[in-house]
């Protein structure tokens, strides 16, 4: 057995997992509550033992190295640390809970690297990558990642609780009607070569509406509700249409991987067909229709596991002031002395460098919003769910679209 | 009122401006606007040429986009003024409050009133056997066990503990605040006295001057106010300044290595290093050191970082051989021969005669037939010489030596001809800074890291304590406040309070 084998096996015990919480909330049977834990143990040590080949094989095939140095292996890290970090949760806590927003985290992003055609070879490093600084960089990274992803999903149920009301459906009509004019003028734009205007135009837009709604969210429920659920229809549609994407680029039989992702929604969003674009398109919306009209029944359901708001605000608190000073350590810190030890240059504004001091600013505006007078609850919450939205897009983002959108950007 | 109505304009306008940047609303206005423009960098790819621009954007928006600044985002003016304001907001907050945060982290904890005590978060009170006394004792025990240290008055038959641990912890905030503090001075020292180069020097060469990618502004202001010459060398015909050593620095050698699958290199370098030497203006040779990616070279504070590398176009270079007895322990004989012409060696009486060089040979360990391979950039992945071994003026034999071989050259006679080096036909590249301001920075990057650990993993623990008389008995009221990790520390009271009443 090798450690990919293993791999596979953890995730399925995730998959498991999160069905089983997920039951736990719908059923409240408490056996099926100590089933998830269970499964969670088991896939949790079968990562590890997994995670530890992966490096023992790394010196059979005489490269040597830990396992953490490239998008495969860090996904897999990633996903080790979260659930490490939710069963500690759940100890202390004793609220499982938290595992139907947790497991999920952990298997999609195990998925995504499925999905995602990501290669999982075992490739030797570069020579400016061997470096101790870069090992205890990518590590503290991660492990802060891995807290804000936790706190993410705290963070999401707090705000679930508190929306007592999502507003008559003209608010859902309006918000969908934005959404199909910002598609249709983001095809027209795309179209005329303006597409980098477009993304910065539309960048513009959604901080402009996080502010709003850090400032003045409390006061307008609604508001909060249709952010979750973008959020989630998000989330949820990106991979079930990156899924289709890989379903067909793989019954076209083109191997996985570096091709796939240069042709990421060619089969939904941006394929040739007309009608493929709209079904794609009216897919979603019809997603977003669902969350929308659904999220008050899950938030029913949740309201017998959950510990009071206030209780979760404080582990979100908590969390953060867990992750935030190790990612300024190893995230900021270690990074910025590992490339001055290999370029002189201790920071010098790539993409990669300014988006991890973005995610960084925004967890400081959530320390710091603390003080601002009236600022609770609500609002630091919704500043922790942009945060981890931060972090997944220094991750990935800045890999898969930044470099996308340039005609000439590679793919590396 | 009599106050204020003495306060000149002066003092008002500068009393706003403070309040303006002791402000926390600032900051969090300030952090939001730089995420927010920092993202226009990572949309708008930074300091491309002109062609690639010209490939993304139309020339309106290229117009906007260069008026703007937005391709060179993070060095103009407006970007800098920001992180300026940033950081003056930092200070000033920092400065507000710091002397009352110093001052209540100084100042020893009073007993509390029954007031007090209502006010706590965690409270008990306990009944102990023994009198006031064995009270006392037990008590003073329990705090001294869990590290606290404490100020014990008496007044009315009553004793009063108050103890406190972790008060330190309440500068956690301050050291990380003054830490930016300290990145940002640093940074600046950088911009000014420092500067950003490159050099790509060929083996064997030397240069005393590196290309700037960033002049000092310093000597930029002097020699615009025409106060002092600016060191640095400009091309008037508008190519790259260059900034003197003040040294020379040569190249000694070169050298890659590779990754090996089965033996065989696979053109993915695992290593790759150059020996510098650096010689005074008097040409005296004061320091050598073999360099690394991730292991430098300084000298006068101007440092040598591995970066890169390439080969020279059209550079012949030479070819390097070890001509040595077979089963002789010694270091036999080096030679060297130019490519397509040859040499005489004298310990084993033979011509020899390098035919042709290739970057990139493999030997087919089962035929021994040589195969060659192009090599991307002509990258000397595994050179590989193709010789002929005249004895006198006719041919003994032809071989072939390379780098790494999987398997064996034919050397037919009774010594044997190896690889060493192919010289001369590359250059190391490599990035110069000189960066007075690094250790200002280092010493922020350490206090950045140490801050927020004392900030948010300590904590200001106080603990009362109140004993009284009752019945002959001891009645002792407990109460206790933790500024942080509340649960850490209700676990802790909880301990304290059950030592005290066994
Ligand atoms: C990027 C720069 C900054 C960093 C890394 C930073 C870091 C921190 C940290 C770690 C805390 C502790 C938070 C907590 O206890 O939850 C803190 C608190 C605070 N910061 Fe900052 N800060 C920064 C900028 C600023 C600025 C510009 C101001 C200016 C107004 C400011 C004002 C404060 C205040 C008032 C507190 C609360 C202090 C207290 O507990 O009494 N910070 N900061």
């Amino acid at each position: 057995m090798d450690s990919a084998q293993l791999f596979t096996f953890a995730t399925i015990a995730y998959l498991a997992a999160m069905v089983l919480y997920i039951s736990y909330l719908v059923f409240r049977k408490e056996g099926v509550g100590k089933a998830a834990s269970f499964t969670t143990y088991a896939g949790l040590a079968l990562q590890t033992v997994a995670l530890a080949m992966r490096w023992i094989e790394s010196y059979q095939m005489g490269i040597g190295r830990a396992p953490l140095s490239n998008l495969y292996e860090s996904l897999v890290f990633f996903t080790w640390c979260t659930v490490l970090i939710y069963v500690i949760v759940e100890w202390k806590y004793k609220i499982r809970a938290f595992g139907a927003f947790v497991m999920p985290v952990a298997f999609l992003a195990l998925a995504f690297i499925n999905v995602a055609g990501i290669s999982t070879d075992i490739s030797p490093l570069v020579p400016a990558l061997k470096s101790n600084w870069l090992f205890y960089h990518v590590l503290l990274s991660f492990i802060s990642y891995a807290t804000f992803g936790v706190a993410f999903a705290v963070s999401l149920i707090y705000l679930l609780q508190d929306t007592d009301e999502r507003g008559s459906s003209v608010n859902l009509f309006a918000a969908l009607g934005i959404f199909a004019l910002l598609v249709v003028l983001g095809y027209v734009l795309t179209a005329s070569g303006m597409k980098v205007p477009f993304w910065i135009g539309l960048g513009v837009l959604a901080v402009a509406w996080f502010t709003y709604l850090v400032m003045k969210g409390a006061l307008n429920k609604p508001l909060v509700y249709l952010f979750i659920t973008l959020c989630s229809t998000l989330a949820l549609g990106l991979l079930v249409f990156m899924g289709i994407d890989y379903l067909v680029f793989s019954m076209q039989g083109q191997p996985a991987g570096e091709g796939f992702r240069k042709h990421m929604f060619e089969s939904t969003f941006i394929s040739r067909s007309i009608p493929v674009v709209a079904v794609s398109w009216a897919a979603l919306f019809s997603l977003f229709a669902l969350i929308w009209s659904q999220g008050l029944r899950i938030k029913a359901l949740l309201k017998q596991f959950m510990p009071a708001q206030d209780i979760l605000d404080d582990l979100t608190y908590r969390l953060i002031a867990f992750g935030w000073p190790l990612f300024t350590a190893g995230g900021l810190v270690m990074g910025a002395i590992w490339a001055n030890s290999a370029w002189g240059t201790y920071w010098g504004w790539d993409p990669k460098e300014t988006w991890s001091l973005i995610t960084w600013f925004i967890y400081s505006i959530y320390l710091h919003g603390r003080y601002v007078r009236g600022w609770r609850g609500t609002q630091t919450t919704i500043i922790s769910l942009i945060g981890f939205l931060s972090v997944i897009f220094t991750y990935l983002g800045v890999n898969l679209v930044l470099s996308g959108l340039h005609s000439y950007g590679g793919m590396n | 009122m009599e106050k204020q109505e003495q306060q000149g304009m002066v003092e008002v306008v500068a009393d706003k401006i403070w309040k303006f940047f002791s402000s926390v609303k600032l900051a969090v206005v300030l952090l939001i606007i730089l995420a927010v423009v920092s993202v226009i960098g990572t949309v708008i790819q930074q300091n491309q040429a002109p062609e690639e621009y010209l490939k993304e954007y139309s020339l309106t928006t290229i117009q906007l986009f260069e008026n703007l600044g937005f391709f060179d985002l993070y060095h103009t003016w407006w970007f800098v003024l920001l992180l300026l304001l940033f950081t003056a907001n930092l200070t000033i907050c920092t400065l507000e409050r710091f002397p009352y945060a110093w001052k209540a982290m100084r100042a020893p904890l009073k007993p509390l009133e029954d007031d007090g005590f209502k006010a706590v978060p965690f409270k008990k009170e306990i009944v102990v056997k023994g009198g006031m006394e064995a009270a006392e004792t037990t008590a003073l025990k329990a705090l001294h066990g869990k590290r606290y240290s404490h100020q014990l008055t008496k007044e009315q038959g009553m004793t009063h503990l108050a103890a406190q641990k972790g008060a330190y912890s309440r500068m956690g905030v301050y050291v990380t605040h003054l830490s930016i503090i300290l990145i940002f001075v640093g940074a600046l020292i950088g911009a000014f006295f420092g500067f950003k180069g490159f050099l790509n020097l060929p083996e064997g060469e030397a240069s005393s001057v590196v290309y700037l990618r960033n002049e000092p502004l310093w000597d930029q202001i002097m020699d615009g106010f025409g106060i002092s010459k600016s060191p640095v060398i400009h091309d008037p015909r508008g190519g790259v300044p260059a900034m003197p050593l003040g040294f020379y620095v040569r190249t000694d050698d070169f050298e890659v290595d590779y990754y090996a699958n089965a033996g065989r290199p696979t053109g993915m370098p695992s290593e790759f290093w150059s020996l510098l030497s650096v010689y005074d203006l008097r040409q005296q040779k004061v320091l050598e050191k073999r360099i690394r990616v991730n292991d430098p070279l300084t000298r006068n504070g101007i440092t040598f970082y591995q970066s890169s590398y390439g080969t020279i176009p059209n550079a012949v270079g030479k070819i390097v051989l070890n001509v040595n007895q077979k089963n002789s322990p010694g270091p036999g004989e080096t030679i060297v021969v130019m490519p397509g012409s040859s040499v005489y060696v004298k310990s084993i009486d033979r011509t020899i005669k390098a035919v042709g060089m290739a970057p990139f040979g493999m030997r087919d360990p089962a035929t021994g037939q040589v195969q060659y391979y192009q090599a991307r950039n002509e990258e000397l992945i595994n050179p590989t010489v193709e010789l002929e071994v005249y004895r006198g003026k006719s041919l003994a034999y032809r071989t072939q030596v390379m780098k790494v071989d999987s398997g064996e050259p034919s050397m037919p006679e009774n010594y044997r001809i190896s690889y060493i080096d192919y010289w001369g036909a590359r250059y190391t590249g490599l990035q110069v800074t000189k960066d007075p301001g690094v250790w200002i920075v280092y010493a922020g990057f350490i206090l950045l890291c140490v801050g927020p650990l004392v900030a948010f993993f300590g904590s200001h623990r106080k603990l009362w304590v109140r004993i009284q008389e009752r019945k002959g008995q001891a009645a002792v009221l407990v109460g206790g406040s933790s500024n942080r990790n509340r649960i850490a520390f209700e676990r802790e009271f909880n301990s304290i309070v059950e030592t005290i009443a066994k």
